[in-house]
């Protein structure tokens, strides 16, 4: 894929997954005929980034950085606390579709770890109690 | 012109070489995996780096340009280290320590490796392989399956299907370690708009990709008393299995492929040739029928059944294009399976019909529900070499013999049915006598000859009639075909064939790491030519077992019983959201 072509894919596709939530197979179909690619190649640009996804998710998502520095801050203990919280491993959907927990690769805030994401708010500095509190809001 | 030097050796090329052609010309050999010269340049192995007086760093040999005064060293300690390291890398992904499994590897003769590891001079292996989990096999496909632990991530399948097929089934997905190559969602190939012409298995240096075997169904048949095993070999599998003996590229070797075939316990060996030339007789007649009456024209040809999938993705509006014609090799099956079996006094339960072609798409043409089971198995050249070697048959030092005569005598149109051009030419020389009554004088239409990615011809045949042909090869030809065919380029007759070269290069013969493309095409492509140069009988309609085929059994081309059992439909598949 050219570069110019690869610009306006990412571009395309945040607009796709920002209507649905994901990106339908349908839009994946219609983004390879329009940049005159295969429907192959738009997937495995789109499973480049993690944050773009091809199968539905829950209405919220929740990523928790394990990287080094949050991970040295404790984050498997903040993990562990949502895991509990929502009955879900990294990388499920709950059964009623309202969350998808994450454990995902830096995400630019080392100083203030752990940190927690839920949808485009970052929580920095979390506890495993405040990271459960939050979540209990989002019911 | 460039002048530089390579290993001290003098060499002057022109503007734009690379090191690696640079290297190639004075016959210094640079190890590289994921170079090919029939695609792209992609530098991701590394393994052809090299040092360049008067810069730090090592440079890619396949995508550095030569430069006038430059130095190289191809094979310096610090390369040679370097290029160990790398190897060693690549190795840590492929799944080889592990159960001696080079031994029982579908490579384990072509394994470019192997090749690399031998040429680096490798002579540790430190680290464990990195495949942590266990990486499924796809074997969703009647053509083709994926061993993705002996994939080595070098994108040499992706680019050829992209590139040289036009398709793109495969992608790499993911990042870093994780990075792997895929199909659409990861659905397998079996349910993506894959054409199983196995273009990837020729292309994959590694045993990552290889046909779906059934060389095990074929040993049950041929060990079972109860049945009558008959078998037919496709034109271009007689120029292409003496290499897996280690004979040159284009060596004629049918008559020992007979006798071999034989040795092997084949109660009949046929010739696919000669269904060929049946096929010419019913596609000619539908050719002329079609061009007289300005009946869908162009006429598209039906013989490649990863074309005939392709068109049925990307096509499906021009379906009623094809010829209605089945393939050389499922009229063979048709013809088997009631005019032999009938004469022979055989009950068709108990025969089984193997094919042995040049390809993988043919797996799947005869697993069509339209097929009706009439060809029981299929195996590769591959295969059918491998299973030779497993009994001890030499194939090149057999004596010659001759094919089984009822289905087993074929004119040299048949044999031209391997090279692109070639089913065209075929259909020409015959299409010429339906129409005028008399052969053409020039029967060589060499104008459709060659490697040529396009070819067209104006064949005058009457005074009102110039019949205009067009020829595609590679799949991505033909989608350029075809988007001229949209934009109104008139033609009577075209012929599509989904490998580059045509079936002489298809996805099941043999993979020839020692030479380039071009030179293994162009190769087995003369032997086929020289075959039919030296036959006497070089006209489809001249056969005259195919005369007797239709005196006694199927009346006249184009009759109502040739239509039942020769001819078929096809299936709009589409690209599914499109």
């Amino acid at each position: 894929m050219q570069k110019e072509d690869t610009d306006i894919l990412l571009e395309m596709a945040h607009d796709i997954q920002d209507t649905y939530g994901y990106i339908p197979e349908k839009e994946i179909a219609e983004l390879a005929e329009k940049l005159s690619e295969s429907r192959a190649t738009i997937y495995g640009a789109l499973e480049f980034y993690s944050m773009f996804y091809t199968e539905p998710t829950g209405k919220y998502i929740i990523r928790i950085c394990d990287s080094i520095s949050c991970y040295m801050n404790n984050s498997n203990e903040v993990l562990e606390a949502v895991q509990d919280y929502l009955k879900l491993e990294a990388g499920e959907t709950s059964d009623d579709k309202l969350f998808t927990l994450e454990v995902v690769e830096c995400l630019g805030h080392c100083g203030e770890g752990p940190v927690m994401m839920v949808d485009d708010r970052l929580h920095t500095q979390i506890s495993p109690g405040r990271a459960v509190e939050i979540l209990s809001k989002l019911h | 012109m460039i002048n530089l030097t390579v290993d001290n050796k003098e060499v002057t090329v022109e503007p734009n070489s690379t090191i690696l052609e640079a290297a190639s010309k004075v016959n210094v050999n640079i190890p590289t995996l994921c170079f090919s010269d029939d695609l792209t340049v992609y530098g991701g192995c590394r393994l052809c780096v090299v040092e360049v007086e008067g810069s730090d760093r090592l440079r890619p040999a396949c995508n550095t340009r030569a430069r006038e005064g430059m130095e190289v060293k191809t094979h310096s300690p610090r390369v040679r280290e370097v290029r160990k390291t790398l190897f060693e890398l690549i190795i840590a992904s492929h799944d080889i320590s592990c159960e001696l499994n080079c031994l029982i590897c579908n490579r384990q003769n072509s394994c470019q490796l192997k090749d690399v590891a031998e040429d680096i001079g490798i002579s540790r292996m430190c680290l464990t392989p990195g495949a942590d989990e266990e990486r499924e096999s796809d074997h969703s496909s009647h053509s083709v399956v994926r061993e993705p632990n002996k994939c080595i991530n070098c994108a040499r399948c992706i680019r050829k299907c992209e590139e040289i097929q036009g398709v793109g089934v495969f992608a790499q997905a993911s990042r870093g370690p994780e990075t792997k190559v895929t199909t659409f969602k990861d659905r397998g190939m079996g349910n993506v708009e894959c054409t199983n012409c196995g273009q990837c298995v020729v292309s994959c240096p590694t045993g990552a990709l290889h046909e779906v075997y059934h060389m095990d169904q074929v040993w049950e048949s041929l060990y079972d008393e109860q049945k009558h095993v008959i078998v037919q070999t496709a034109p271009s599998v007689r120029v292409a299995l003496a290499e897996s003996f280690g004979e040159e590229p284009g060596t004629i070797a049918t008559g020992q492929m007979v006798a071999a075939l034989r040795r092997l316990g084949f109660d009949r060996v046929f010739d696919t040739n000669f269904t060929a030339d049946l096929t010419i007789m019913e596609e000619a007649t539908e050719v002329v029928n079609r061009v007289t009456n300005n009946d869908n024209l162009p006429v598209l040809t039906s013989c490649s059944p990863g074309w005939i999938k392709y068109i049925e993705h990307f096509y499906p509006d021009y379906l009623q294009h094809l010829s209605s014609a089945k393939s050389p090799q499922q009229m063979f099956g048709a013809v088997a399976k009631t005019y032999y079996a009938e004469n022979a006094g055989i009950d068709p339960e108990d025969l089984v019909v193997v094919s042995i072609m040049p390809c993988t798409a043919k797996k799947f043409e005869a697993s069509r529900p339209e097929m009706n089971d009439d060809v029981d198995y299929v195996l590769t050249t591959r295969e059918a070499a491998r299973m030779l070697k497993s009994v001890g048959v030499d194939v090149c030092n057999l004596e010659p013999e001759k094919y089984d005569e009822m289905l087993g005598v074929s004119s040299g149109a048949g044999d031209i049915f391997g090279a692109s051009g070639g089913v065209m030419e075929a259909a020409v020389r015959t299409a010429y006598n339906m129409i005028t009554g008399v052969n053409l004088q020039e029967i060589e239409v060499t104008p459709v000859r060659g490697l040529e990615g396009l070819k067209s011809a104006e064949i005058p045949v009457t005074d009102d009639l110039t019949l205009k042909v067009g020829v595609a090869h590679g799949l991505n030809n033909a989608g350029i075909m075809m988007e001229k065919i949209k934009a109104g380029e008139e033609f009577h007759f075209v012929e599509m064939m989904a490998c580059p070269g045509g079936c002489i290069s298809g996805g099941g013969q043999p993979i020839n790491t020692e030479r380039s493309w071009r030179e293994v095409r162009e190769k087995r492509i003369a032997g086929l030519y020289d075959i039919d140069e030296n036959k006497e009988l070089r006209l489809s309609h001249e056969n005259p077992k195919i005369q007797k085929l239709y005196e006694e059994f199927l009346q006249e081309p184009g009759s109502s019983k040739a239509h039942k059992l020769l001819h078929t439909e096809y299936v709009t598949r589409g690209v599914p959201g499109t």
